[in-house]
C-alpha cells in the first residue's frame, strides 16, 4: 500500500516537473525529462502491480513499449472484469485526434456488470478520445454514461485545479481503464482542456485521485513523448506536422523535435506542459 | 553570477571560469616573488569578457540561455591564448592577447623644430598591460540540442561538441561546416531510451574519444573506424545492483561528467552517488568506486522532489592521476586517494577558507556516533552545491565553484605531485 502511494506520489511529481519544464528558460531539456519520464514509468508499473484491494488501477492498457507487469484484466482491486482488454501493441501511438465532438458515442464494451463507474471512467475517456479512437477498444465509453459521472473523488473539486487531472484521467481512463468503485467519477475532459493551460500543478498533484493519476500513469507509461507535447496553440497543426521533419520549424517550446503523437488527445492538450 | 564552468589551462598559469549570465572571466597566476613571500602564485583577475548573450530562436519561439555550459582550452602555440567556450547551442574561439607596449611619438619636429631621423619618429613605449580578448570563429548551427560537452583533440586542430542526441566534429578554422560523428537519435523520439551526457577527447589518441550515457555506459569510439561512430569499439557497463533498484535508479546511474585520465590508461566517471574509475582494457566494470554521499540513497525522493537529484557534478583527477576530486552538497568537496585509499571530505566555505587557514576535514554523520564537528544529513543545505570543480595540471592546487563564489585552495605543504 505503501508502495502505491508512493508512487502515486511520484507520478504527480513528475507530471509537475513535465509541466513546469515547458515554461523554463532555455527550452524543454531532453536530458531530464528523459529522466522523469523513466521514473514516471517505474512509478506506473509499481502502481499498477501493486495489488492493494480498494484501489482500482486503470490498467495500462494503453501501454506500449513497457507492457505493465499485469494485465488490466486481472484481480486487482477490483476492477470490473471486461473492462480493459490489453490493447494491441500498437495502441500506445493511437492517441485519439483531438477533433470537435466531445460526445462521441462509442460502443461501450465494459459490460455495465452494474457497477457505473467503469464505464463513466471510460465514458470519461472516450470523451477526451474525441475523434478517432482507433485501437482503443478499451476506451469506448458510453455517452449517456457520461453523464451520470459526478465531479471530483467525492469532494466536490473546484474546476481550475482539477480539471486536468480530470481530464487526463478521462484519456487514460478510456485507454486504461475504470476507475475502482468509490474513486473519482471523471468530469468532462471537455472542460478540462478548456482550463488545462491555465491550471498550475504543484498544489494539484497533490489532490490528484488515484482513479485519475492511474489514467495519467496509463498515458504516460505509453512512451516517452507522451510526455512531451506541443504547445497547444498549435498543437493540432503538429499534429499533422509531425512528420513533416522532427527539426522542422515547430511552434512551441520544445527545442527538440518531441514526437506529436499520432493522434492528439485534448487530455494532451490539457496537460499543455507536456 | 552562479559560475557554471571552470578550467585550468594546460600549464595551470590560467584559470577561465564561465557563469551563467555569459560571462567569462580568466584568472592568471601572479608569478612567485621573493619580495613577497607569502603571496606567492596567487590568482588575480587577468581579464573579464562577456561570451555569449541570450538569444531568441524565433523559429522555435525558444530562448536560448546565455549559461556557459563548458570552456575548453586550446594548447598555447604563439604568444596568445586561445579558449572556446559554449553555451547551449554556439560555440566560440576567444583569443586573448596582451599588449604592454603602444606607439607613441608623432611630430616630425622635436622641441627645437629641428625635423626628426624619421626612423625615430615613433617608438614603442611601455604602457600599463592590456588584455584584450577577440571572438576569432564561431561555431553556430551545429546542434539542435543542448550541447553538454567540447573537447579539444590532441591534434590540436579539431575539436568536438556533443549534444543529447549528437556529436559534431570541427575544425579550428572552420565555422561553416561541421561532420557528424555519432547520431544516437532514433528515428522515432518515442523510442528514445537514452542521451548523450558528456564526452571527451583521448589525451594521446587523436583518433580515441568517449562519451557517457544517461544509462550509466560509456563508449569508446575510433574514429577511423567509420565516419559515423555509432558503433563503439569498447562499451564500458557495470552491471545494476539488484539491491540497490528504486524508481530513481536509472537517475542516479546516468553519468554526469567523463574525464579521461592524464596518462590515457583510465576514464573518471560521476553518477549521482559515486565516482568510479575505469580501466580503457576492462569494459566489464569499473576498476574502482568511490561513494561519494551514499547517506543520501535513502533520500532519493526528496530529492528527486526538489530537483537535486538531476544536479551534475562533475570529477577531476589530479595532474599525477593518483587523487580524484569530486563536489558535494552543503559546499562540501571530497577526494580519494587511489593509492592509499583514503578519502576527505573539504569545505569551501568563507569561514573555512581565511587566508592561508588550514582547511579542517568535515565529516557527515549518519546516525550512530556523531562526533562534534560532524553534519547530520538532515542539516546538510542542498542549495549549496559544487558542481565544478578543477585541478591544476602540475600542483596541488584546486579551483571550487561553490555557486557564486570561486574558491582556489593551494597545498604548500606538498606542492609537488606525489
Amino acid at each position: 500500500m505503501e508502495f502505491k502511494l508512493e508512487a502515486h506520489r511520484i507520478v504527480s511529481i513528475s507530471l509537475g516537473k513535465i509541466y513546469n519544464s515547458r515554461v523554463q528558460r532555455g527550452g524543454i531539456k531532453l536530458h531530464k525529462n528523459l529522466l522523469v519520464s523513466l521514473v514516471l514509468r517505474s512509478a506506473r508499473q509499481v502502481y499498477l502491480s501493486d495489488p492493494c484491494p480498494g484501489l482500482y488501477l486503470a490498467g495500462p492498457t494503453g501501454t506500449p513499449a513497457v507492457p505493465p507487469p499485469q494485465q488490466p484484466g486481472e484481480p486487482v482491486a477490483g476492477p470490473p472484469s471486461g473492462w480493459g482488454e490489453p490493447p494491441p501493441p500498437a495502441g500506445r501511438a493511437a492517441w485519439p485526434e483531438p477533433e470537435p465532438p466531445p460526445q462521441r458515442p462509442m460502443v461501450c464494451h465494459t459490460p455495465g456488470a452494474g457497477s457505473s463507474e467503469p464505464v463513466t471512467s471510460v465514458a470519461g475517456a472516450g470523451d477526451a478520445l474525441r475523434g478517432g479512437e482507433t485501437d482503443s477498444a478499451a476506451a469506448a465509453c458510453c455517452p449517456p454514461a457520461r453523464e451520470e459521472q459526478p465531479v471530483g473523488d467525492g469532494s466536490p473539486a473546484p474546476p481550475a485545479p482539477c480539471p486536468r487531472k480530470r481530464g487526463a484521467a478521462g484519456v487514460g481512463g478510456g485507454r486504461a481503464g475504470c476507475p475502482a468503485p468509490g474513486s473519482t467519477p471523471l468530469k468532462k475532459p471537455r472542460r478540462n482542456s478548456e482550463e488545462q493551460p491555465s491550471t498550475t500543478d504543484e498544489d494539484t498533484d497533490e489532490e490528484m485521485e488515484t482513479g485519475n493519476v492511474a489514467n495519467l500513469i496509463s498515458i504516460f507509461g505509453s512512451s516517452f513523448s507522451g510526455l512531451l507535447r506541443k504547445s497547444p496553440a498549435g498543437g493540432r497543426e503538429e499534429e499533422e506536422a509531425e512528420e513533416s521533419g522532427p527539426e522542422a520549424a515547430e511552434p512551441g517550446q520544445i527545442c527538440c523535435d518531441k514526437p506529436v503523437l499520432r493522434d492528439m488527445s485534448p487530455w494532451s492538450t490539457a496537460i499543455v506542459a507536456f | 553570477d552562479i559560475i557554471s564552468t571552470v578550467e585550468f589551462n594546460h600549464t595551470g598559469e590560467l584559470l577561465a571560469t564561465g557563469d551563467k549570465g555569459g560571462r567569462v572571466v580568466i584568472f592568471q597566476r601572479e608569478p612567485e616573488s621573493k619580495n613577497a613571500p607569502h603571496s606567492q602564485g596567487e590568482y588575480d583577475v587577468y581579464s573579464t569578457f562577456q561570451s555569449h548573450e541570450p538569444e531568441f530562436d524565433y523559429l522555435k519561439s525558444l530562448e536560448i540561455e546565455e549559461k556557459i555550459n563548458k570552456i575548453k582550452w586550446l594548447p598555447q602555440q604563439n604568444a596568445a591564448h586561445s579558449l572556446l567556450s559554449t553555451n547551449d547551442k554556439t560555440i566560440k574561439l576567444w583569443k586573448i592577447t596582451e599588449r604592454d607596449k603602444r606607439p607613441e611619438g608623432y611630430n616630425l619636429k622635436d622641441e627645437e623644430g629641428k625635423l626628426k631621423d624619421l626612423s625615430t619618429v615613433t617608438s614603442l613605449q611601455p604602457m600599463d598591460l592590456m588584455v584584450e580578448v577577440s571572438p576569432r570563429r564561431i561555431f553556430a548551427n551545429g546542434h539542435t540540442y543542448h550541447i553538454n560537452s567540447i573537447s579539444v583533440n590532441s591534434d590540436c586542430e579539431t575539436y568536438m561538441s556533443a549534444d543529447d542526441l549528437r556529436i559534431n566534429l570541427w575544425h579550428l578554422a572552420i565555422t561553416d561546416r561541421s561532420f557528424n560523428i555519432v547520431d544516437i537519435k532514433p528515428a522515432n523520439m518515442e523510442d528514445l531510451t537514452e542521451v548523450i551526457t558528456a564526452s571527451e577527447f583521448h589525451p594521446h589518441h587523436c583518433n580515441l574519444f568517449v562519451y557517457s550515457s544517461s544509462k550509466g555506459s560509456l563508449r569508446l569510439c575510433d574514429m577511423r573506424a567509420a565516419a559515423l561512430c555509432d558503433k563503439h569499439s569498447k562499451l564500458f557497463e557495470e552491471p545494476e545492483d539488484p539491491s540497490n533498484r528504486s524508481f530513481f535508479s536509472e537517475i542516479i546511474s546516468s553519468v554526469s561528467d567523463v574525464k579521461f585520465s592524464h596518462s590515457g590508461r583510465y576514464m573518471l566517471t560521476r553518477d549521482y552517488l559515486t565516482v568510479k574509475v575505469w580501466d580503457l582494457n576492462m569494459e566489464a566494470r569499473p576498476i574502482e568506486t568511490y561513494q561519494v554521499h551514499d547517506y543520501l540513497r535513502s533520500k532519493l525522493c526528496s530529492l528527486y522532489e526538489s530537483d537535486c537529484i538531476f544536479d551534475k557534478f562533475e570529477c577531476a583527477w589530479n595532474g599525477s592521476d593518483s587523487v580524484i576530486m569530486t563536489g558535494a552538497y552543503n559546499n562540501f568537496f571530497r577526494m580519494f586517494d587511489r593509492n592509499t585509499k583514503r578519502d576527505v571530505t573539504l569545505e569551501a566555505s568563507r569561514e573555512s577558507s581565511k587566508p592561508r587557514a588550514v582547511l579542517k576535514p568535515r565529516r557527515v554523520c549518519v546516525g550512530g556516533k556523531r562526533r562534534r564537528d560532524d553534519i547530520s544529513v538532515d542539516s546538510l543545505d542542498f542549495t549549496k552545491k559544487i558542481l565544478h570543480t578543477a585541478w591544476h595540471p602540475a600542483e596541488n592546487i584546486i579551483a571550487i565553484a561553490a555557486t557564486n563564489n570561486l574558491y582556489i585552495f593551494q597545498d604548500k605543504v606538498n606542492s609537488d605531485m606525489h
